[in-house]
Order: structure tokens, then C-alpha cells, then sequence
């Protein structure tokens, strides 16, 4: 049982709640890799083999972590998730860009792209969010702790 | 420490969605950048060398300027050897600008034919075209196209025979000596110049010598003759003959063909 506005919740409606919490997340985000895909990167996909692969891959993977980080919200692990998340952002982005520099081959012409300076921003970030889960890991242990003292 | 947190949170996702949608819309505006080629002018400058240029007219109407926009291109032949070589570069093409960059290559016909390990005077060959053309998407991403092309390089001397010389009576010390000459001009261009041949005997001695002109479109053959008085006293059965080849696009001798 865990205290909410002084009533009682229950852990069944606790995790139908979360549960619901995650499928929309899990739905938005769908929904908004599917308007970028529509828009903007069908496209490209044309020109680079196997976009929709590494995109959706890493989607699912992302959702994944998502829905996990909403049902272990409020514990610890919550936040290792959210950590894991944002390495695994980094460590995606540098395999699949192979270090920055793109290059296809289409026939006899080779195309190169020099993203390099695009992943320096999104590991950055991704750093960024990977302090904020620790951050938040900290704030979360040293709540609990000063509760216990209480 | 709730409101660094939260604020480190509201930083990362505002900066999260200026970088991506700066990306998505920088990569989208390529479909706005229009290149047109017009048709591409040829022709020979004060330094004898043949020049190929090529307009080209950029069009941005993309949401970013394009920055170090750059065309080059290197011919080789089979062999390696660096035939030519230019870079044209372009700075900055604003958004919603129209650039008009002119790629000219210019290739010394003299230098290809005298440097060059095989002799494309007579013999058709193959050259590599490394063509690049390279920019900065929103000044920021650099792209790059590169592709390699083959073309075909005709000979202008194709097939260049010298027949049999044929010796007639002058007086009693010269004779006229008459050449055979026929070729096939596979080059690009028309030829008009001149042939002069020095006609030396076994002792390495200039026994006579003489001149022609000749005129040959593209992709013509050519069957004509070189006559010139040699002394009879110093003519010797066998020998060699050195001919020069003197155009306004190449010169080009000795070639050295023997005889008898």
C-alpha cells in the first residue's frame, strides 16, 4: 500500500496506472517518430540503406527503456534507467554514424557526410541527461535517507 | 537541488529539439538547392592550352546559406600521371541567391604528349575523371559527392604510317624523295599544322629534309605526301627519319621512325 493524498493506494491500480502511463508515452513517441518519418526521413531512405532499420531499432529499444524507467518510477532503479537511456543514445548515435563520418556508395558515386560536429552536440547532450539521472539518483537516496533519520 | 535538476531537464530537452529540428530542416532544405549546367564551352587560350569550362548556376532557395561550396576535378591517365587539376571554390551562397561559378580545366596537350609514358599522339587511350563537389549544409555539415568517370581519349595521330620513301631523279647530285604519310585523327578537336621530316643516313649524317601541311577534321583520316631534294651522295639504304608535328594545340617531335 503507498500513501497518496493521505488515501491509500493500491499496488494493482498503482501498476494499471503506470502501465497506462507507459503505453502512452510508448504511443506519443511512436507517434511522433512516425510524423518525422512521414515528413521529414522517408526520403532519405531512398538514398541511405537500411534508415528505417536503424531508426526503428533504436525507437524500440528507447520505448523499451522508457516503459521500464515508468514502472520503477519511484524507486532507484527508475533512474538507472534513465542513465542507461542516455548511454544508450551515445553509444548508438557513434555506431550507427560510425564515428561522425557518413559515406555511401550509390553506383559510382560516393557520398560523404561530415556529422561530426552533430554528434559532438548529441553526446553532449545525452551527457547532460546522463548527469541529470545521476543527479536525480542522489536527490532520490539522500530524500530517503534524511526520511529514515526522521 | 529539485529545481537544478528540473532545470537541467528543461535545458536538455529545449536544446534536444533545436537540434534536431535544426538538423531535420538543414538536411531538408538540400532538396532546395537547384544546380543547373549550362553547356560546356571549349577552346585553346594564350598559353596554347586547351580549356574546358563548365557554368554552373546554384540556386539556393533553402532555409540555410552554403557555405565552401567546392567543385574539383583531376584527370589521370592509366598510368597515374596527373594530366590536369582545378578547384573551384564558392564561399558563401546565401538563401535565396543564385550563383553562377564557371569550373574551368585547362590541359597542356604539349606536356601530356611529351611527359606522359605512352605516346597518345598515336595511340587511343582511357583517361580517369576524379570529379568532387563538395559544401557546408547550413555552413555547419560539410557533404561531399565524389564519383570517378572514364574517358575515352583519341589519338590525333592515329595510326600514323610512313610508307616506303620512293627516290626520282633530280640531277646528278639530288634526287626528290617522296614520303608516304596517312593517319586518322581520333582527337576532339580538328587538326592543321604542319609535318617536318629530317631524313638522316646510317651514319647519323642530314641527308635532306622537308615540310607539309595538313588539314584533318575530327575523326577523319588523313593520306598525304612529304617531297624533298636529298643529296645522292650521302643517301644510304637504311636510316631514320625525325618528324616534328607543329600545330596551334601541340607541338610535338622528334619522333624517330627508321627507314629501309
Amino acid at each position: 500500500m503507498v500513501e497518496k493524498n493521505g488515501k491509500p493506494e493500491s499496488i494493482p491500480r498503482q501498476l494499471v496506472f503506470r502501465a497506462l502511463k507507459a503505453t502512452l508515452k510508448g504511443i506519443f513517441f511512436y507517434f511522433l517518430y512516425f510524423i518525422l518519418w512521414t515528413m521529414f526521413l522517408a526520403p532519405l531512405a531512398l538514398i541511405v540503406p537500411n534508415l528505417q532499420g536503424i531508426a526503428e531499432t533504436f525507437l524500440a529499444v528507447y520505448i523499451l527503456l522508457m516503459v521500464i524507467g515508468e514502472f520503477t518510477h519511484g524507486t532507484i532503479f527508475q533512474y538507472f534507467f534513465d542513465a542507461a537511456k542516455a548511454l544508450f543514445i551515445i553509444g548508438y548515435l557513434l555506431l550507427s554514424l560510425k564515428g561522425g563520418i557518413v559515406s555511401l556508395t550509390y553506383q559510382e558515386i560516393i557520398l560523404t557526410v561530415d556529422l561530426r560536429l552533430f554528434l559532438m552536440f548529441a553526446t553532449l547532450l545525452s551527457l547532460l541527461g546522463l548527469s541529470k539521472s545521476v543527479l536525480q539518483a542522489i536527490n532520490y537516496l539522500t530524500q530517503k535517507t534524511e526520511h529514515a533519520t526522521i | 537541488m529539485k529545481t537544478s535538476i528540473r532545470m537541467i531537464g528543461i535545458a536538455t530537452t529545449f536544446l534536444w529539439i533545436f537540434l534536431i529540428s535544426f538538423f531535420i530542416s538543414a538536411v531538408y532544405s538540400v532538396k532546395d538547392l537547384h544546380f543547373n549546367m549550362s553547356e560546356p564551352q571549349m577552346g585553346v587560350n594564350q598559353n596554347n592550352e586547351v580549356y574546358f569550362s563548365l557554368p554552373i548556376t546554384i540556386t539556393n532557395n533553402g532555409f540555410y546559406s552554403i557555405g565552401s561550396f567546392m567543385i574539383s576535378t583531376k584527370i589521370l591517365d592509366e598510368n597515374g600521371f596527373q594530366i590536369a587539376e582545378n578547384s573551384t571554390v564558392v564561399p558563401v551562397i546565401r538563401k535565396g541567391e543564385n550563383t553562377t561559378a564557371f569550373h574551368t580545366v585547362m590541359v597542356n596537350i604539349s606536356d601530356l604528349l611529351q611527359n606522359s609514358q605512352v605516346n597518345y599522339l598515336v595511340n587511343d587511350s582511357e583517361f580517369l575523371v576524379k570529379a568532387a563537389i563538395g559544401m557546408s549544409i547550413a555552413q555547419i555539415i560539410p557533404v561531399q559527392v565524389a564519383t570517378n568517370l572514364t574517358v575515352p581519349w583519341g589519338a590525333p595521330f592515329y595510326n600514323l604510317t610512313f610508307g616506303t620513301p620512293q627516290y626520282s631523279d633530280f640531277n646528278t647530285t639530288h634526287c626528290i624523295t617522296t614520303i608516304p604519310i596517312s593517319f586518322e585523327n581520333h582527337a576532339f578537336f580538328d587538326l592543321n599544322g604542319t609535318i617536318q621530316i629530317k631524313m638522316y643516313n646510317d651514319s647519323d649524317l642530314l641527308v635532306g629534309s622537308g615540310e607539309t601541311t595538313f588539314e584533318v577534321p575530327q575523326h577523319s583520316p588523313y593520306n598525304g605526301i612529304v617531297e624533298f631534294y636529298v643529296s645522292t651522295t650521302d643517301l644510304t639504304e637504311t636510316g631514320y627519319l625525325e618528324v616534328y608535328f607543329l600545330t596551334p594545340l601541340l607541338d610535338y617531335g622528334p619522333l624517330v621512325v627508321s627507314y629501309g
